[in-house]
């Protein structure tokens, strides 16, 4: 376990009240997921019972307990997007990366997300790769995408 | 003593103390609320939405969960309207789609006039959601063994991790007051399991009663006891007497159990 890359971030938010979210936030930044290793001691170092992290880790999407592939694809599943397609687009790319929602790719370069509208409607169907949205993706263009991710992690 | 308020409720005029819910004002008036996740010894938390009434008056006309709406000067409590009767079948009706097998649920559907549920959901247990086992450990055990996980219809009782907890002291309070008995305790020979429907929570070596050799707590137990009831009041807890050896002997309980203590009666 990375203690000393936790008490960084422990540090960080020292006396803020209210901060296990923020804490949460910056360790599943730093791996990718939360480790239960670091999540245990987490709850010893900020005496929350752990039981209420995990209950905090389980009710959020955003929070991962399993590691996330380099490259996170998030569909939107939204109404606009919905309507417009996107259940075609996630089937493309579920075809295209042979992974299910939440699942990652062998060499853990992508991993597949659904989301509930992510306020790009004009955009429908929208689909974000880690920071950057595509927007009026078809399921054609599904190839491309994961190309320029896959090219730019090799580059 | 607090103040009184004056309140209706279903036409019958009443007292009550400031502060009080409306569901001990009826349950003191003798009307009956159905209720699934109020206990009087836990916080009220509203989760199961049986006990709501119709209230009016002193506040906007609305339906409210009696459970933790309190009671208000010149409030108007209604709790068998036509509305409140349709939408408590409703909540059974939903409850059973989940626990359609749950005797409790089912006796209470009985009480409500519901015959069957529209609803179906494929994966069943006896567990309604109520919360009562999470919140006891945590706010009367202070254990903090049990908590929810995920949301909406995956939303359940578990331990962190989902396994074998390490935090559980093995009191059996979850399974004391859980009111569909989706969680059980189970002593066979020297040994304790907590279960949760599918699940193993706990497991736990009993220690036997020094009178007469019977295997009947925890180890993890006894030590709360001790360190709750005993050390701080400069005791310690040496002998470990069960239940039943203490009744013979017609020995008191020297320690005031302030709850929990009835799945496993302790005392020395």
């Amino acid at each position: 376990m990375d203690v000393a890359g936790v008490n960084e971030i422990l540090e960080k938010f020292q006396g803020v009240k209210g901060n296990l979210i923020g804490i949460l936030h910056e360790v599943q930044n730093r791996y990718s997921y939360l480790p239960e290793e670091e999540l245990r001691y987490i709850s010893k170092r900020t005496q929350i019972p752990i039981t209420q992290i995990y209950s905090i880790v389980n009710f959020y999407n955003r929070f991962s307990l399993e590691p996330k592939g380099k490259n996170v694809i998030s569909v939107c599943l939204g109404t606009a997007c919905h309507v417009k397609g996107a259940g075609k687009v996630m089937d493309a790319l579920r075809e295209k990366l042979n992974i299910d929602i939440g699942e990652s790719t062998d060499d853990m370069n992508f991993s597949l997300e659904e989301v509930r509208c992510i306020g790009a409607c004009s955009l429908a169907p929208a689909v974000v790769v880690n920071e950057e949205t595509y927007g009026q993706v078809k399921p054609k263009q599904v190839s491309t995408i994961l190309k320029q991710h896959e090219s730019s992690e090799n580059g | 003593m607090a103040t009184l308020v004056n309140l209706t409720i279903n036409g019958r005029e009443i007292q009550a103390p400031e502060g009080m819910t409306v569901l001990e004002a009826a349950k003191n008036e003798g009307i009956f609320i159905p209720t699934l996740c109020h206990h009087e010894a836990l916080e009220p938390e509203g989760t199961c939405r049986l006990c709501i009434v119709e209230v009016s008056g002193a506040i906007r006309h609305s339906i409210r969960v009696s459970c933790i709406q309190e009671v208000k000067e010149g409030l108007i409590v209604e709790t068998e309207t036509k509305r409140i009767r349709r939408d408590r079948r409703l909540i059974i009706e939903l409850l059973l789609g989940r626990s359609p097998y749950s005797k409790e649920l089912l006796d209470l559907a009985g009480k409500c006039g519901v015959a069957t549920s529209r609803f179906r959901t494929g994966e069943e247990d006896d567990c309604v959601r109520c919360g009562r086992c999470v919140r006891v450990c945590r706010d009367k055990i202070g254990a903090y063994a049990l908590c929810w996980v995920n949301r909406g219809y995956d939303r359940k009782v578990t331990t962190d991790f989902e396994r074998l907890s390490e935090y559980c002291i093995g009191c059996g309070s979850c399974a004391q007051v859980c009111p569909t008995g989706a969680i059980r305790i189970e002593d066979r020979g020297d040994e304790r399991k907590i279960y949760t429907w599918g699940q193993v929570i706990a497991r736990f070596k009993l220690e036997k009663c020094t009178e007469c050799g019977r295997p009947f707590a925890p180890k993890k137990y006894l030590d709360r006891i001790n360190e709750r009831a005993y050390k701080t009041k400069g005791l310690e807890l040496v002998d470990y007497i069960c239940p039943e050896c203490v009744k013979n002997k017609e020995r008191p309980s020297p320690v005031n159990v302030p709850f929990g203590g009835g799945a496993m009666p302790f005392v020395v």
